[in-house]
């Protein structure tokens, strides 16, 4: 998997694909680094439409990113999470703590 | 270079030699086979170069001997042959000489082959180098990863898991489990059992779990509830864990003296109640964020409550096990888990395994697997009660009148300290320290529960113990039972605890008094009704050999012989 980036306006869209999982770590960093960089972005979205799995470790590198995001005061959602993704994200209860649409 | 040079003429000899020092190297000369042998051993050099015949020990079979003395270290010999040599120096190539040159010796071809003997010893060496470090990285490693797995067999506990009420499985990706199973009961015999899973997979994933085995361990066997445990360990959790790791927790209490299965469920699958028949009776899916993640003062540490009326077994795993894909990429999946559950009881644990190893077929499953199952409502099923021996009549007369206490320990709470202080569990760690006290803790801290939650419901909170009957009491009555404490202004509760000596016999004095108005005692001490509740006051005078009410009835004193063996649990219960 590969992440892209789309910037529209002062939001930053990170489209994920495939499997997002530890192997996906460096990539998901670096694309989200730059966007945390950026002065003109100030909402991150992490666009789950086209990810068919997420594991414990992807769960981390949410948290991690959110922690990133909220020291620079942006915000972060997580986007067009269903099946699997929505599934794994709800056991986590991570709707306590991120906004999920 | 260091370089071997080998020729019994000595004009060749000296030839090679200069020019082998004039290109930079350092020239070592011998003059037959046999010297080279020595002077190898000796000076370690780095290449050899070598005629073919020589008097004494030949060309060839020195380049054997040396070749077979280097062993893992790569000298290049070099052999410089004269005309119709040839059928000789393949032998010797192929016995593991390295390369040739003619006779007579071009000296331009020769600085040429050395320049890439050089080239490639310097990455020979760099190869071996690289490879022995990673050998030596590797052996750390193992060992590493021998003594996590020690700490783990050690901390984990296996030995508590041997317990009747219990089955699990756990299965690991790799050597090391990021999945965890503990259980241990309360001195109560509250059975707690938990189920932990860190990300990921192998040695830090342990290590995530790692931190939760000792509040576990240590505040069940004081006594402690299940969000009491909960608040140690994600404390535990929060002071060791960097920032993006986080553990998935099920707590589970199975306390069959009240009927009651308490859990809290943080990221962990859906915890199932299955009857005896396989009928799925209750779920507990996932209400909280996983441990490690907020602040503890800000973990929800509500839990959920069972009652039960009949037997079951409570079922709880890791999603490691529904979503262990076989070759297609189908998960085993809830239902298929779910069917197997409807075996009776006894071929449930082994209907799983068989049925995951048959949908795996033999593909490996990549992440840990773990299962418990927690059986319940023996008690149901039949059993009696035990009686603790009553005391004669000149026993309880040097008792009442005469009888010093050795040791005695004393404790007075204000309202104040009463809203927020464990109070049992906190007298626990002393009840654990005394000897005579300790084959006896499960007794000491039923009767020290049921006096003080006896003080503190009915004599301080004015709780209505008949809220209990109701549908849904149970509930009503804890709920009742919070608010009341947190608005609890005025009010207290002395304990004290003695040891007794009386006709020679070891006996401990639970005083407990309050000061609220007191209750009608001769109405509450009767026999437990069927349904198991209201056992409070019963189980105390089965436990004790003495139960004496002040007349108001806040002021309640138990006597527990304590030579006696403690009861057996499975009577009780």
């Amino acid at each position: 998997m590969s992440p892209t980036v789309q910037i529209e306006g002062d939001v930053g869209r990170v489209v994920l694909s495939g499997q997002f999982d530890f192997s996906a770590h460096r990539e998901f960093r670096q694309v989200c680094e730059t966007l945390i960089a950026d002065p003109v972005v100030k909402e991150v979205l992490v666009d789950f439409q086209n990810v068919n799995y997420l594991d414990s470790s992807a769960l981390g590198m949410l948290l991690l990113l959110k922690e990133k995001i909220g020291a620079v005061n942006k915000s972060l959602a997580l986007v067009n999470c269903r099946d699997t993704v929505k599934q794994v994200l709800e056991i986590a209860c991570f709707g306590k703590i991120f906004t999920i649409r | 270079m260091r370089i071997l040079v080998v020729d019994d003429t000595e004009a060749v000899l000296l030839l090679i030699s200069r020019f082998v020092e004039a290109l930079g190297h350092v020239a070592i000369p011998a003059r037959d086979g046999g010297e080279a042998i020595r002077l190898w051993r000796e000076c370690q050099p780095d290449l050899v170069l070598m005629d073919m015949m020589m008097p004494v020990v030949s060309g060839a079979e020195a380049a054997a001997t040396i070749k077979a003395e280097a062993g893992e270290t790569w000298v290049p010999i070099v052999f410089v042959t004269g005309i119709g040599e040839e059928s000789r120096l393949a032998e010797a190539i192929e016995l593991g000489a390295d390369d040739y040159i003619n006779k007579p010796v071009n000296l331009r071809v020769l600085e040429a082959k050395l320049k890439a003997f050089q080239r490639t010893l310097a990455l020979n060496r760099k190869v071996r180098e690289q490879s022995a470090k990673l050998a030596d990285y590797y052996a750390r490693a193992e060992e590493e990863k021998r003594v996590v797995q020690h700490l783990m067999e050690q901390m984990v506990n296996a030995e508590r898991l041997s317990d009747a009420q219990l089955e699990y499985w756990l299965s690991p990706a790799e050597s090391l489990s990021g999945d965890m199973i503990a259980a241990a009961r309360t001195p109560g015999q509250v059975l707690h059992l938990m189920l932990a899973d860190g990300i990921g997979h192998g040695l830090t994933a342990a290590l995530n779990v790692l931190p939760l085995t000792q509040p576990f361990y240590s505040m069940t066997e004081k006594g402690y509830t299940v969000p009491d445990i909960l608040i140690e360990m994600s404390k535990k959790v929060r002071q060791v864990l960097p920032v993006g790791r986080f553990v998935a927790v099920v707590l589970i209490a199975i306390d069959e003296a009240n009927g009651c299965i308490e859990v809290w469920n943080g990221g962990m699958p859906t915890v199932l109640i299955v009857g005896d028949s396989g009928v799925v009776r209750h779920r507990w899916a996932s209400r909280h964020l996983p441990l490690g993640i907020t602040e503890t003062h800000d973990v929800d540490t509500s839990t959920e409550r069972f009652y039960f009326d009949a037997p079951g077994t409570v079922v709880a795993f890791s999603d490691g096990l529904i979503e262990a894909r076989n070759r297609d990429g189908q998960p085993f999946g809830l239902l298929k888990l779910q069917r197997i559950l409807q075996l009776p009881a006894s071929r449930r644990l082994t209907g799983i395994q068989t049925g995951l190893d048959e949908h795996l077929q033999q593909t490996a499953h990549h992440d840990d697997i773990s299962l418990v199952m927690g059986h319940f409502g023996s008690r149901l099923r039949g059993g009696g009660k035990a009686q603790a021996r009553q005391l004669t009549a000149a026993e309880l007369g040097e008792l009442f009148v005469s009888a010093e206490p050795s040791w005695q320990y004393g404790l007075q709470l204000g309202a104040a300290e009463l809203r927020y202080l464990n109070t049992v569990p906190f007298m626990m760690s002393f009840v654990n320290e005394i000897e005579v006290l300790m084959p006896h803790q499960s007794d000491v801290f039923l009767i020290l529960t049921e006096l003080f939650s006896n003080a503190l419901d009915h004599g301080l909170l004015k709780l209505d113990t008949d809220l209990k009957q109701r549908p849904g009491g149970r509930e009503l009555y804890l709920s009742a039972r919070k608010d009341g404490l947190s608005r609890l202004a005025s009010g207290r509760i002395e304990i004290e605890l003695a040891g007794l000596r009386c006709h020679n016999q070891h006996m401990l004095k639970i005083h407990v008094r309050d000061s609220g108005a007191g209750f009608d005692w001769r109405g509450h001490a009767a026999p437990p009704g069927e349904s198991g509740q209201g056992t409070g006051l019963a189980l105390v005078r089965a436990l004790a050999s003495v139960l004496v009410f002040g007349d108001t009835g806040n002021d309640v004193v138990a006597y527990y012989l304590l030579d006696a063996p403690p009861t057996p649990r499975g009577e009780l219960s």
